[in-house]
């Protein structure tokens, strides 16, 4: 390998450099030339509100994308990656959101699975299984070896996993939001881990929409906006929270909410206490005509509220709904006049494979029968309804749902909800992917259903979203409903970024 | 959360017991009832006695083709995928090498070249699942009828099996393989399907193979992630399951004397049947070789006492529903684990 010289002098003090790494999509720069170091043997942060370009980052990192321009160096050696295999022999393990540990086999046997000692197929005994039970009793002694994964916890898994990605030589171990399923004793465990884990000669890229665990556990961090690197600096450096929101916000978020005028108080929803295994006592109430927006970052709780409104998850609590029955599954929500849009459209709110006036009478089709015979002339006709109703651009209602556009297969989800004769809608993420013409267009058609009296949740991720058509918005971490805000001119976004990374404890 | 494995409860230990030793205590069960039911009437057990030795020899013998392939369809269970085909293959095999013998080919080069077409017919399979990409359901339901399809084509027309007749004599040498008892007054067909058990344990103990099916079926990411090649994997393990059921074809035919392109018709439906009684999990992951060979000798004990009690046409019947119960049950286990 070539030792690059466009990198510094004390190169090799890097445990990984990123130099004017850049990544486009479409129509979209997710990653603008951003450069930055790694101290070798720390914690590194990165931070960055949702669409920073954080994932894309790591992305190119575990060699899952490859960068369109720029380059990356470890320990000072050029580093491209063309596979996710070829990042793990370069010495980046990755801890996913998603575990990768095989349930049924033993704890010992997970960590060396795929590096076993071998002659002709038969398993021989080697020093390997004394280094990786050293290095899972280092970072972690009360796992026992040879206990079986399944019967361990999620953080336990977590760490076996660490373990392999420490014990097969990875240098670098990147953790993209590794808490969001962990408990309080767990977490401080982890950390524990990861403290360990540094003293050892491995430095660690952390993730994380937690802030304070940022500052308890970071010894540098790297902020980004907008696929911008914003700066990199030693945590002891930062000036609390507030600095670190700053820097993350930077710019005033543009947002042209107008008032759709004086709700009358005349609540449609009401839920109280709401809680399971992630909601925790969540209560509020949307009003007839009203747009409510719940925002907060991923895993904060937006899809399950949404979900357990819908019957889809159970939770404790009391919902009331226009003092209807109380949906125990998707089909009596949509019974009582509940739809739900969800986040993942091409997976779970679309027939893809299915016609356009095949997909928007789906969710109610008894309406097209008479005498439980269905009439194709109906559904042609309202399909013709929807299509010209919503502006769906296309040339003819029998083109398949999956050669349309993001913003109007969007639009055709909608439509299958309001054939369902929805009195509320919960519209989960409702303009990802989508651009930004059919964006102002769904946003229009969401106050146009407003202001015919239906009731609209909007569970976004976006803050500029939330704050661009929402009445009143619930800001949502870990679980809880954190603080209730009247959409108007006068919103504090540095108040909502701190509340929503977990700082709306102390100064509620 | 507290650690599970630290501090079992008593219920707990039970549950563990009956999870790992339950298969055995149902063979127990089922040789207690045939042995004490009263059998007199019925003539296939010498003097009504289930245990006699006339009839565990007869019961065995009869096994040697399930149990020479429930090892090996039970690591390919393990593995995350099945083989429909199994019954077809040994059909096609036990075709094959009767024609060979009848047409003078001594005993070896006869069954070496049957196994190897076992090899060819596992290869098949492989090939159809991990480089077609056909669902292995779909991939080894085409195989279950195009390799029947063969063996029906090698019959003579208006004959029903290749047999002694015309010019063609089998020789006198053809029941040793399994049905003359050679040893302990069993034949070499079974002591074959030992044999074959044994090594299939010991590949899931002390092999890759074995640590690699396991993970393949349990978290097939996490296998890939830890650069194991799934797909090769996979392929061996067809291959494994195609050679086992042209021993078991080599079985068939020598101990019914003939090449009979129908006689491994259900077999896949047994071989499910056994792996699933013993516990393997339909999704893959878990499962062992020694428990379907247990559930094996299970099966085959109440097909032969059945035998004796209800009618022929209803074993299919009771197959069917013995299949749904270890199904259910399988389904229950595996919900209560994910339910902790």
């Amino acid at each position: 390998m070539i030792v690059q010289t466009a990198f510094a002098d004390n190169a090799q003090e890097k445990a990984l450099s990123v130099r004017d790494l850049t990544k486009d999509y479409p129509g979209v720069r997710a990653v603008d030339t951003v450069s930055f170091d790694i101290d070798r043997n720390t914690v590194h942060c990165l931070v960055g509100e949702n669409g920073a370009g954080k994932s894309t980052i790591v992305k190119m990192l575990t060699g899952a994308l490859a960068p369109t321009s720029g380059s990356m160096a470890i320990l000072g050696r050029d580093y491209a990656p063309s596979s996710t295999q070829d990042a793990r022999e370069s010495g980046i393990g990755t801890l996913f959101q998603e575990l990768h540990v095989v349930d049924q086999l033993t704890v010992l046997e997970n960590l060396t699975l795929g590096m076993e000692a071998s002659r002709l197929g038969f398993l021989v005994k080697s020093d390997l299984e004394e280094r990786v039970t050293k290095t899972l009793a280092a970072i972690e002694p009360t796992i026992d070896p040879s206990a079986r994964v399944s019967s361990l916890s999620v953080a336990q898994k977590q760490i076996v996993e660490i373990a392999r990605a420490a014990s097969s030589g990875a240098s670098i171990i990147i953790m993209d939001e590794p808490t969001a399923a962990l408990s309080e004793r767990e977490v401080e465990r982890l950390f524990g881990v990861i403290r360990r884990l540094r003293d050892s000669d491995v430095t660690v890229i952390y993730i994380s929409h937690k802030l304070d665990e940022i500052f308890e556990l970071g010894d540098n961090v790297t902020v980004m906006r907008d696929g911008k690197h914003i700066a990199t600096k030693p945590l002891a450096d930062v000036n609390g929270r507030p600095e670190l929101i700053e820097m993350m916000v930077g710019r005033a978020i543009t947002h042209d909410y107008e008032s759709r005028g004086e709700i009358a108080d005349k609540p449609v929803l009401t839920v109280k206490g709401l809680s399971n295994y992630l909601l925790k006592d969540v209560s509020f109430h949307v009003n007839e005509g009203e747009i409510v927006g719940f925002y907060g970052l991923v895993g904060a709780g937006k899809t399950e509220v949404a979900r357990a409104i819908y019957g889809a998850d159970k939770a404790d609590g009391q919902i009331d709904f226009l003092g209807r029955k109380r949906p125990s599954s998707p089909k009596e929500a949509i019974e009582a006049g509940i739809a739900l849009v969800p986040e993942e459209r091409r997976t779970q709110g679309l027939f893809t494979e299915l016609t356009i006036r095949r997909n928007i009478p789906i969710m109610n089709i008894r309406k097209l029968a008479s005498f439980g015979v269905f009439k194709d002339e109906r559904e042609k006709e309202v399909a013709r309804e929807y299509v010209g109703k919503l502006g769906i651009a296309t040339n003819s209602i029998e083109k398949y749902a999956e050669k349309l556009s993001g913003g109007n297969q969007q639009k055709v989800v909608l439509s299958k909800c309001l054939f369902a004769d929805a009195d509320m809608l919960l519209l989960d993420e409702p303009t990802r992917g989508v651009d930004v013409g059919a964006k102002s267009e769904i946003y229009d058609l969401i106050r146009d259903l407003a202001n015919n009296g239906r009731a609209i949740c909007i569970f976004s991720s976006e803050l500029e979203e939330v704050l661009g058509i929402c009445d009143r918005v619930f800001l949502m971490y870990d679980g809880r409903v954190e603080a209730e805000i009247q959409n108007g001119a006068e919103v504090d976004i540095p108040q909502i970024l701190n509340v929503v990374t977990g700082g709306g404890r102390e100064n509620p | 959360m507290t650690d599970l494995t630290q501090n079992p409860t008593s219920g707990d230990r039970v549950k563990r017991f009956l999870k790992d030793y339950y298969i055995y205590l149902v063979l127990i069960l089922v040789v207690v009832v045939l042995s004490t039911a009263n059998l007199d009437k019925f003539p296939l057990f010498e003097r009504g006695n289930f245990l006699s030795e006339r009839n565990i020899i007869n019961i065995l013998r009869i096994s040697a083709p399930i149990l020479t392939l429930a090892g090996a369809f039970t690591l390919l269970m393990i593995s995350g995928y099945i083989d429909l085909s199994v019954g077809s293959a040994m059909s096609l095999s036990a075709v094959v090498y009767a024609m060979l013998v009848i047409n003078g080919v001594p005993f070896l080069p006869a069954f070496v070249a049957t196994v190897l077409l076992g090899v060819l017919l596992g290869a098949i399979n492989g090939f159809l699942v991990i480089r077609l990409k056909i669902t292995p359901v779909i991939a080894t339901l085409i195989t279950l009828s195009l390799y029947k399809g063969i063996a029906l084509l090698l019959v003579e027309d208006g004959v029903s099996a290749i047999k002694s007749g015309g010019d063609l004599k089998m020789p006198g040498w053809f029941n040793d393989y399994g049905r003359d008892g050679v040893l302990f007054g069993l034949p070499w067909a079974f002591w074959v399907a030992i044999l074959v058990t044994i090594a299939m344990i010991i590949a899931q103990d002390r092999m890759k193979l074995g640590k690699y099916a396991a993970a393949t079926g349990g978290n097939p990411t996490a296998a890939k992630l830890s650069g194991i090649n799934t797909a090769r994997t996979v392929i061996l393990l067809y291959v494994l399951v195609g050679v086992c059921a042209a021993l078991a074809g080599i079985a068939r035919s020598s101990f019914m004397s003939l090449g009979d392109p129908l006689s491994g018709d259900g077999m896949e439906l047994t071989a499910i049947l056994v792996v699933l009684l013993g516990g393997t999990a339909f999704s893959g992951g878990e499962g062992r070789v020694l428990k379907s060979f247990i559930g094996a000798l299970i099966i085959m004990s109440l097909t032969v006492g059945m035998l004796t009690l209800v009618p022929a046409y209803f074993q299919t019947l009771v197959v069917g529903t013995a299949l749904l119960l270890a199904a259910a049950s399988n389904h229950l286990v595996s919900r209560r684990d994910s339910e902790n």
